[in-house]
C-alpha cells in the first residue's frame, strides 16, 4: 500500500514536473531554431536535430534600422516602472494597510472594512472600465505615452494588492505588540517602524513579489497609454509578431521577459523555505 | 539613580466603553484610589471585573471617561502613554521577535537614550535576577513560552526609575514551580529597588502571597481593599467572602432577632455585630469555614447538623452538613476524632459576620 502509494506521489510529480517544465524547454530549444528548423518537421536536439543559430536572440538587440526590433530599452522601460510602481505602492499600502488595521475609521456609514473593500473593489472592476478614465486623466496631465503616467497609473493598480495583503497581516500582529512599545517609551511612529514592520518583513515580502508580479505582466494598460515614445516589454513582445511568425524570436523574448520574474520567486521561495513567513507569529 | 517612582492617584475614575450610547454601560464605576510608592497591590477579581481597564487606564492605553490620574500630585491623564514612565506586561508574552533576548531587554532604555554602560549595568542585572543570561545573544523568538514571557517581565523591571510596574496575570503561562521563585524574586526586587508593583490577578492564592495590599473588583466596582487579613476574616461584602478563601465563605439566609442576635433556622446564634436598627430584618450570616468548631455537645452558638460527607486533604478534614435545607462547611484538623451522623458545630460570635444588602454590618 504505501509502496503503491509512494510509487504514485513521485509519478504524479514527475508527470507535473514535466508539465511546467516542457513548455520552457520547448521555448529555450526554438529560441536557438531558425525558420527551416521550425517549419520543416519536429526538432528536439540542438547539433543532432538542427543545426542551433543565435539569429532568434540577435533580434532582440538589432536595432530596427537593421532589420531587429531592440528590446532593451523596453526591457529597461518595464523595470523601472514595475520596480518604482511597486516600491510607491508598498510603501503608501502599508501605511495605509496599519491605520486600517489600528484605528477606527468613521465617516457615514462607511467604516474600516468598506475603506479596504474600496482599495480591493479597484481590482475587482474589469479594467476596460478604468481604460478610458485613465486615458482622458492622463491626457489631461500631459503624461500620456510617458514612464511617470505608467509609474501613476500601475500604481493606483498595484497599492489595492499592498493594502489588502498588510491590512491582513497586521490584523494578526497582536495589538499588545504596538502597546508594548509604547509602554517602553516609542512614541506611534518609532513603534511603527521600530516594533511592527520589522514583524511584517515577510508580509512585506510577499506583497512586493505580488506587486512586482502583476506590474510586470500587465499588458492591457502599458498597450492602451502609450504609442512612441515609451514601450513597455508586453506591448514590445506582441509587436515582434508579423504575418510569418518569427517563433524563434518570439521564444527568445518569452524567455527574456520570464527571467526576472523567476528571479524573484527564487529568492522569495528561499526566504519562505528558511521558514521565517511561517514563525513570524507567536 | 534618578528618583521618579512617584504616589499614584486615581481620583474619581469611570470608563465606558461606549461614551456615545445615550445609556452606556461602564466598565468601571466612579473610584478614587491612591497607589502609595514602593508598595506591592494586587488587583483581584472575576474576568471581565475592569481590572485590565483599570491598568490599561494607568499606563494610559485607554483614557478614562471621567477622573483624573495623578503621579505625585502632577496630572498625568492627558500625557501619552510613552511620556509616562510606566512599565506594563501582558498576560501572553509579548516580545520583539526580530530583536536578541538582549536588544529586547535593552529596548526599553534606548527608546529613552540611556548610555550604553547603563545599559548594559542593567540588562545584565536584570537577566540575572530572571536566570536570562545564558540566552542574552540568542533570538528571541527561539525561547520557549515562558521565557518570552520572562523577557516581557525584564523589560518591565529594566528600567529603575518607572512610576510603577504594572502586570496584567503576567504569570498565567509560566509552571507554577518556576511561578512560586518568580513572585518571590519580584517580591525581593520590591523591596530592594522600591518599585511600586501592580499585580492582576484572579488566583486569590497568587494575590494574597504577593501582595501588602488586595483591591478586590466585581463588576466594575472596588469592593474591598485591604490586608489579606481583613479579606479572610471580614470580607466587607458577601462577594468577598465567595470570592477569597478555599472553601467560599458559609452565607446563610437569617433573622435579626435582638440587638446582637440572628436566627437561623430556629437556632439563635450571638454575633459581635450591633444589629440594634435591623431588627426582624432580613440579613445574611457568614462565617469561614475555617473559623467553626467542632462542640463535644449542644451549647450557646452551636448549631446542630447532619454530617454528609467528610472529605481529607490531608492537611485538614472538610466536614459537610446539612442543617434543613442549609450546607454547612467546616475545616477540621485531621486528628480530630469526627462523631457519625449529627453532630454540633460551634460559631465563635467574634467570627461572625453579618451582612445586610450584601454589605458587612
Amino acid at each position: 500500500m504505501s509502496k503503491l502509494y509512494t510509487f504514485l506521489k513521485y509519478f504524479f510529480i514527475s508527470f507535473w514536473t514535466v508539465f511546467v517544465v516542457a513548455p520552457f524547454l520547448w521555448a529555450v530549444s526554438t529560441s536557438f531554431k531558425d525558420f527551416q528548423s521550425v517549419n520543416s518537421k519536429v526538432t528536439y536536439i540542438p547539433w543532432l536535430d538542427f543545426e542551433p543559430t543565435l539569429e532568434g536572440w540577435r533580434v532582440l538587440i538589432k536595432s530596427p534600422a537593421k532589420g531587429g526590433v531592440d528590446i532593451v530599452e523596453p526591457y529597461f522601460n518595464s523595470i523601472f516602472v514595475t520596480c518604482t510602481a511597486s516600491l510607491i505602492s508598498i510603501v503608501l499600502g502599508t501605511l495605509a494597510a496599519y491605520a486600517l488595521s489600528r484605528f477606527t475609521f468613521k465617516a457615514g456609514f462607511v467604516r474600516n472594512n468598506d475603506i479596504t473593500f474600496f482599495f480591493i473593489s479597484q481590482r475587482i472592476m474589469p479594467p476596460i472600465v478604468l481604460s478610458i478614465p485613465f486615458f482622458i486623466f492622463l491626457s489631461t496631465i500631459g503624461l500620456l505615452d510617458s514612464l511617470l503616467g505608467l509609474v501613476v497609473v500601475y500604481i493606483v493598480l498595484l497599492m489595492p494588492i499592498a493594502v489588502w495583503i498588510m491590512v491582513d497581516f497586521f490584523n494578526r500582529v497582536p495589538k499588545e505588540l504596538d502597546e508594548t512599545a509604547l509602554i517602553d517609551g516609542c512614541n506611534p511612529y518609532q513603534a511603527f517602524y521600530k516594533v511592527v514592520l520589522p514583524n511584517s518583513i515577510p508580509g512585506l515580502i510577499v506583497a512586493g513579489m505580488f506587486c512586482i508580479i502583476f506590474g510586470w505582466i500587465d499588458f492591457f494598460f502599458a498597450f492602451i497609454l502609450t504609442f512612441t515614445e515609451v514601450q513597455l516589454l508586453p506591448v514590445k513582445v506582441v509587436a515582434l509578431n508579423s504575418s510569418i511568425t518569427p517563433w524563434w524570436s518570439l521564444s527568445a523574448s518569452a524567455l527574456v521577459s520570464v527571467a526576472p520574474l523567476i528571479i524573484v520567486a527564487f529568492i522569495v521561495e528561499r526566504y519562505l523555505s528558511k521558514g521565517n513567513l511561517s514563525g513570524a507569529l507567536k | 539613580m534618578e528618583e521618579q517612582m512617584a504616589k499614584i492617584d486615581l481620583s474619581n475614575i469611570s470608563h465606558t466603553y461606549n461614551p456615545l450610547d445615550p445609556k452606556p454601560t461602564y466598565a468601571l464605576n466612579p473610584f478614587s484610589m491612591t497607589w502609595e510608592n514602593g508598595k506591592r497591590y494586587a488587583i483581584l477579581g472575576p474576568s471581565g471585573c475592569g481590572k485590565t481597564t483599570m491598568l490599561n487606564i494607568v499606563s494610559g492605553l485607554v483614557r478614562p471617561s471621567k477622573g483624573e490620574i495623578l503621579f505625585d500630585e502632577t496630572p498625568v491623564t492627558d500625557l501619552k502613554t510613552e511620556d509616562r514612565n510606566i512599565a506594563q506586561v501582558f498576560q501572553f508574552p509579548v516580545i520583539y521577535n526580530t530583536m536578541t533576548v538582549y536588544d529586547n531587554l535593552a529596548f526599553p532604555l534606548r527608546c529613552r537614550e540611556f548610555t550604553k554602560e547603563k545599559i548594559e549595568e542593567r540588562v545584565k542585572a536584570v537577566s540575572d535576577t530572571l536566570n536570562l543570561s545564558s540566552f542574552l545573544n540568542s533570538p528571541a523568538r527561539k525561547l520557549t513560552a515562558d521565557q518570552k514571557q520572562l523577557i516581557s517581565l525584564g523589560r518591565g523591571l529594566v528600567r529603575e526609575d518607572v512610576a510603577a510596574v504594572l502586570m496584567d496575570e503576567p504569570l498565567t503561562v509560566i509552571d507554577p514551580d518556576l511561578k512560586f521563585r518568580l513572585r518571590r524574586n519580584l517580591k525581593e526586587i520590591n523591596e530592594q529597588y522600591k518599585t511600586t508593583l501592580v499585580y492582576v490577578t484572579h488566583d486569590q492564592n497568587e494575590a494574597m502571597t504577593f501582595a501588602e495590599n488586595i483591591i478586590v473588583m466585581d463588576q466594575g466596582e472596588i469592593v474591598q481593599v485591604g490586608l489579606p487579613k481583613d479579606l479572610f476574616e471580614k470580607p466587607k461584602t458577601t462577594f468577598v467572602g465567595y470570592f477569597i478563601g478555599s472553601p467560599a465563605m458559609n452565607i446563610f439566609h437569617s433573622t435579626v432577632s435582638s440587638d446582637h442576635e440572628v436566627k437561623i433556622n430556629d437556632t439563635t446564634i450571638k454575633t459581635n455585630s450591633n444589629l440594634g436598627n435591623l431588627k426582624d430584618k432580613n440579613v445574611k450570616l457568614g462565617i469561614r469555614s475555617e473559623f467553626i468548631e467542632l462542640a463535644e455537645k449542644e451549647k450557646s452558638n452551636t448549631v446542630k447538623i447532619k454530617l454528609t460527607r467528610v472529605e481529607d486533604f490531608g492537611n485538614f478534614k472538610l466536614l459537610t452538613g446539612k442543617m434543613g435545607d442549609l450546607v454547612i462547611k467546616s475545616k477540621v484538623e485531621r486528628e480530630k476524632p469526627i462523631p457519625d451522623g449529627e453532630l454540633n458545630l460551634y460559631f465563635p460570635p467574634e467570627k461572625c459576620c453579618v451582612y445586610s444588602d450584601e454589605k458587612l454590618v
